[in-house]
């Protein structure tokens, strides 16, 4: 009992709790708007997972960069490159499916270990840096692939597109997988030295760790799973499009924000889970919103340019919840420091005094 | 920051990355030269009096657009929104003007009131929230985007009026090398110049981009600061949209968006630093020279768009390492 | 046996190491004694991994090595406990013990539990109190530093170092810590030993090296050693008795311009009284870390105030930010130049205007001839050494630099002047200077209020000194009682009742 009582409590003061909340609720409106019933079936649970897991992986890989104190606003470009890669080696080279794959996956390490060069060993601000990535990656995916194209053998996009015992979307398995990867990778020795490069690379440095080599790591890992979610997508839309998922560099950026990551250090996978789902819910939400105020209202109408401006300015407001998260954290920690300096201090100095009268 | 202690025995690339630290506005006007002598190299008839008043033209309208992010850099921030504010503004300015001369006050202090707004939002929850401001303006310039496809049912109307799109396209006394956006310089550049380098205001952002910290205990109110970089990036960003418009004749959405990432090169070139506290306006003229005569010569060259993207990218990599680097943690 | 051999090391244009050497025996603690920026901590990190050196070698058991990084350093069984900390405030107190070195079991996953009760058990033997899973950052500064040490020792290293660790420690602390250093000296540990505490020194060390200006002026046995010739070594000065003559005379009927109430800062300073009188110089002393800074900064609005009242110039005040209070006449020179004084990359001239910059009109016309004016008078009048005006502030020596920050509050005549330890590895010639300055300041009727964390600094230029411990003033010296010995005793957190017990029991 106590147990799970000091659990709750350790999980209200972590950085992912006010991700979480959000959300829960981002998640309840959805369910309430599409309607229970058509919600919780495991069409819908499908699609949900199968359109939005690349998102969730390169918002993944953002965090894990993000932990380790550093960035890559490129990932989404290099999404769209491993898609690139994959079809038109199957294409032009007729290679396997499974070989294409690899090269994908291989495609976006290459262009991780272009962003760690130049952020890591030049120590550029990774910000600029990845941005300038961002653009020589998208020209590079136009000179692989000038127009979208090309497509991908049916057993495979149906087999994404199915569920395993008839409930688990073969999709949401990409994510377990990467989630067991991390928990593994969080458990060793390179997963407690992300945290520690990513808060102070200097006092890192002193215990004897390598901020560069355990950047490394992070960007190698990192590129891993973008070229997990290049797969993904690929398999999503079934065909090549050297110009999509740009977006998906600056809005995972955002969404691990949203759910509580700090820059460097602190935080988790978790919150950029929490922070990608809030993200997927709101869009749907929105867009169920807009349809039930359509047949509630007769002869309402609206653009879908509605649509994006209202999820925009809902991700902008939870953009500014975070003004609570980093308040509450710092007053938790302020109180935590206060109680023990009423400890410490006003018993030794009762004390004191008593001794002085003594003498 | 390095003294010239050891300049004897320093490799010839240092060396070089010494001058262009030194004065990167007089090594992007030498970068810019050398461009152009390359572009008329590859292909001669591109040396004629009305490409290089194009030339003119492209540069001043990017140099407005990178004065308020000059600022706003100095400072110790960044504005994503320039270019969603300029395509607002030209947004405006046909929807305003509509072809029709005589509202040109009116959209004058409506856009440089939107842009005013639009800044102070993004400079108010930068400050405020003390997240990265890349991601803060990136947000509201997403928004404001959305606004313009919300207003506008995707498809903008009208035109700048006649007298206005005049008063920036025309050649002033009939040489062909001599746009009169030029009138426009003489009135922004001096304001620039007044604002950064001889006005209190200019003072407190050097200080407050150098070290903060510092500049708080000394009694400069660093929020207020840093919030008026935006408001004044704002603004001028909404002014270059306007002469955007004239140049373009018509507005979409989105139309100046590129305008965000292209403004912070131009400034970046210029030798101002992304850790604030150092840089000049001169560097912003002369970076957005260099990269307009750099987009001519890649056309010269005859990429295609993908190529100049990969070109660009990478250009932008080459210069950051040149002066935009981290210390090491190791000494 | 660990030496260091001429060893040197420039930062830019400054010379911090030139040519020093070092060595240490194992089963000896070595004091490295010098005055502030006569690169002891410079030498440490160079041990440390942290600082490449230029020239010189590092030789262990007599072979030459070469520490490129921490790992190298920790192989060679060197474990350093750093003077500004090196754990990380995000992460877990076993977390940070464990950093750099964790058992893995045969899978590559971190084996917490293993190590469960040799955090304990070294917790217990350095009687720390605290929850192994509880963030660093929210410890107490001194039970932080204490794990510092631990976290150094729990390495088993062949040489152990200690920077400055004792600066932020409780007297009870530093009992525990040097008995700690006597059971590793048995064990045959070597340990350098970083201090500015000079009774420290005599207590634990067994021999001394001493550096002034990146160069060992001597070493040898403590014990031929007197606190004269250390002095004497670390600033090549006798220390001179005679200066103490001018004795200044607090102005009992002066005009009260500062006066603290009951004043609290969480976590630092609590129910805390302080009056300043016009043309009076109050000096601030204590140990590090006592409140002194907190204090400073909540008078100046850049801290908030939980309670009390402050009354400044016959009104009750509460300042937002430092903006108001250097609008209402106040001034603020801080020692941690680089950090919270300088502008480096700005100019000369731009540096010595922050002050004026700060106050008045914003969009105001600034004329560059009245500016050049300006900056030249105070470069004049301060006899600061500059190369041009517009060079950048960095290119000064740190004594110019900080001469340059003082200059750029006096010429603004504010009514009540706040320094923070503003001597901090300043050169004696410039601190001498700035003393002088100061002086006439207050004698022209500014308040000063100097915080310093060097008694001698105190005892020559304040007219009273109120000495802070744990947050609050423990002793307030003015007149006859402005004694070294009194002073100390103050800062060590004995009150006067104190003093002679503890003297009774030593004796």
């Amino acid at each position: 009992m106590t147990n799970v009582k000091s659990a709750m409590t350790r999980f209200r003061r972590s950085p992912a709790f006010v991700g979480f909340i959000l959300f829960l609720v981002a998640l309840v409106l959805n369910a309430l708007l599409q309607g229970p019933a058509s919600f919780f079936t495991v069409k819908t649970i499908n699609t949900l997972f199968a359109k939005n897991v690349p998102f969730i992986l390169v918002t993944i890989a953002q965090s894990i960069l993000l932990l380790a104190g550093t960035m890559d606003v490129s990932c989404g470009v290099q999404v769209a490159l491993v898609n690139v890669v994959i079809i038109m080696c199957g294409q032009e080279l007729g290679l396997p499916f499974f070989v294409c794959c690899l090269l994908g996956i291989a495609a976006a390490v290459i262009a991780s270990l272009v962003c760690w060069v130049c952020c890591s060993v030049f120590r550029l601000p990774a910000l600029l840096a990845s941005y300038a990535l961002t653009y020589a990656i998208k020209g590079v995916n136009v000179l692989i692939m000038s127009v979208p194209q090309g497509k991908v053998a049916k057993v495979y996009y149906k087999a994404y597109d199915s569920q395993i015992l008839g409930f688990i979307p073969v999709s949401a398995l990409a994510l377990v997988l990467v989630l067991l990867i991390w928990l593994y990778v969080k458990r060793t020795r390179f997963g407690s030295h992300i945290y520690a490069v990513g808060a102070n690379p200097r006092n890192a440095f002193a215990a004897g760790i390598s901020p560069v080599k355990v950047q490394l790591k992070a960007f190698l890992l990192k590129g891993v799973i973008v070229g997990i979610a290049g797969i993904c997508i690929t398999l999503m839309i079934a065909s090549g499009n050297p110009l999509q998922a740009e977006d998906y560099g600056l809005r995972s950026l955002s969404a691990c924000i949203i759910g509580g990551l700090g820059f460097g250090g602190w935080g988790s996978v978790s919150c950029a889970v929490f922070g990608s789902g809030f993200y997927v819910f709101i869009q749907n939400s929105v867009y169920y919103f807009f349809s039930l105020l359509v047949k509630m209202i007769p002869g309402f109408s609206v653009t879908s340019y509605w649509q994006n401006f209202v999820s925009d300015i809902i991700i902008f407001l939870g953009l500014l919840m975070t003004i609570v998260t980093a308040k509450g954290q710092r007053e938790a920690l302020k109180q935590g420091i206060v109680s023990q300096f009423r400890l410490n201090g006003k018993p030794a100095a009762a004390g004191k005094e008593g001794d002085g009268d003594e003498n | 920051m390095k003294t010239n202690v050891a300049t004897g025995n320093m490799s010839a690339g240092q060396r070089v990355k010494s001058f262009i630290q030194k004065s990167p506005a007089r090594m992007a006007f030498i970068i810019a030269c050398i461009l152009y002598i390359a572009t008329i190299a590859i292909s001669p008839s591109s040396l004629n009096a009305s490409a290089i008043g194009s030339i003119i033209m492209l540069t001043l309208l990017l140099s407005f657009a990178s004065a308020g992010q000059t600022i706003v850099l100095i400072g110790g921030g960044m504005d994503f929104g320039v270019g969603a504010v300029m395509s607002s503004a030209a947004i405006l300015t046909t929807t305003i003007m509509n072809s029709q001369d005589g509202h040109f006050l009116q959209l004058l202090v409506t856009a440089l009131a939107m842009g005013a707004l639009v800044g102070m939002i993004n400079g108010l929850c930068t400050v405020k929230i003390g997240l990265p401001p890349l991601i803060v303006t990136m947000a509201i310039a997403n928004v404001v985007t959305r606004m313009q496809y919300v207003l506008t049912q995707g498809s903008p109307m009208g035109y700048a009026s006649p007298t206005f799109i005049k008063s920036v396209t025309a050649r002033l006394f009939g040489l062909q090398f001599l746009p009169s956006i030029v009138l426009y310089a003489i009135i922004i550049i001096p304001l620039v110049y007044f604002l950064l380098n001889r006005s209190r205001f200019g003072k407190q952002v050097y200080l407050v981009g150098n070290n903060p910290v510092a500049a708080r205990l000394n009694g400069v109110n660093v929020a207020k600061i840093q919030v008026l970089t935006y408001v004044f990036s704002g603004m001028f960003a909404a002014f270059a949209g306007m002469l955007g418009a004239a140049y373009m004749n018509a507005a979409r959405c989105q139309i100046f968006d590129e305008y965000a990432y292209n403004s912070l090169i131009a400034v970046i070139i210029g030798g101002t630093l992304f850790s604030g506290g150092v840089g000049s306006y001169t560097g912003s003229i002369a970076g957005s020279l260099v990269l307009v005569v750099l987009s001519n010569l890649l056309t010269a060259v005859g990429f295609t768009q993908p190529q100049r993207n990969v070109a660009m990218g990478l250009i932008m990599v080459a210069l950051l390492i040149l002066y935009n680097r981290e210390k090491n943690v190791r000494q | 046996m660990f030496e260091l051999r001429a060893i040197e090391k420039r930062f830019d244009a400054v010379v911090a190491l030139n040519g020093a050497h070092l060595q240490v025996a194992p089963g000896e603690i070595r004091a490295l004694l010098g005055s502030n920026g006569s690169g002891k901590s410079t030498m440490i990190k160079v041990l440390a991994g942290l600082v490449n050196p230029n020239g010189g070698q590092v030789l262990v058991d007599g072979n030459p090595v070469e520490i490129h990084n921490g790992q190298d350093s920790r192989k060679l069984g060197i474990a350093t406990a750093f003077q500004d900390l090196s754990l990380i405030p995000t992460m877990s107190v076993r977390d940070n013990i464990l950093l750099g070195n964790e058992p893995c079991n045969k899978f590559g996953v971190v084996d917490k539990k293993a190590c469960d009760a040799l955090i304990d058990s070294l917790l217990k033997r350095f009687h720390i109190d605290c929850d192994p899973n509880a963030y660093v950052q929210t410890l107490m500064p001194s039970v932080q530093t204490m794990l510092e040490v631990a976290k150094a020792v729990s390495l088993k290293p062949r040489l152990l170092l200690l920077d400055e660790v004792t600066a932020s420690l409780h007297y009870d602390e530093i009992e525990v810590l040097f008995s700690v250093m006597r059971e590793l000296k048995e064990e045959g540990v070597a340990m350098l030993y970083v201090t500015h505490r000079m009774n420290e020194v005599f207590q634990v060390c067994d021999t001394t090296t001493i550096m002034r200006s990146g160069e060992t002026v001597t070493e040898g046995k403590m014990s031929d050693f007197t606190l004269d010739d250390i002095v004497y070594y670390m600033t090549g000065q006798r220390p001179d008795k005679a200066s103490k003559a001018a004795e200044h005379v607090a102005d009992e009927n002066g005009e009260v311009l500062l006066n603290v109430k009951d004043l609290a800062v969480y976590p630092k300073v609590r129910d805390l009284n302080l009056r300043a009188c016009k043309g009076e110089i109050v000096g601030i002393g204590g140990l590090q870390g006592q409140g002194q800074s907190e204090f400073i900064r909540a008078l100046l609005g850049a801290e908030p105030i939980q309670d009390g009242v402050i009354e400044y110039d016959g009104k009750q005040v509460h300042f937002k930010s430092p903006t108001q209070a250097v609008n209402a006449g106040m001034g603020f020179i801080s020692g941690e130049r680089n950090r919270e004084a300088m502008f480096p990359v700005r100019t000369v001239e731009e540096n010595i205007l922050a002050g004026k910059v700060a106050k008045g009109k914003l969009f105001a016309y600034m004329t560059p001839k009245s500016n050049h004016a300006f900056a030249n008078s105070a470069v004049e009048k301060y006899n600061i050494k500059i190369g041009a005006l517009d060079h950048p502030a960095n290119s000064l020596s740190g004594g110019n630099q900080q001469k340059l920050v003082v200059a750029r509050w006096i010429a603004m005549q504010p009514k009540l002047l706040l320094l923070d330890d503003p001597t901090k590895g300043v050169d004696i010639h410039s601190r001498q200077e700035i003393h002088r300055i100061l002086r006439q300041c207050a004698d022209e009727g500014m308040t000063i209020i100097i915080s310093s964390s060097e008694s001698e600094e105190l005892l020559d230029v304040s007219d009273r000194i109120y000495v802070f411990y744990e947050g609050c003033v423990s002793a307030v010296l003015e007149g006859a009682n402005k004694t070294p010995e009194l002073l100390v005793a103050a800062m060590m957190g004995m009150t006067g009742s104190e003093v002679t017990a503890e003297g009774g029991k030593a004796e």
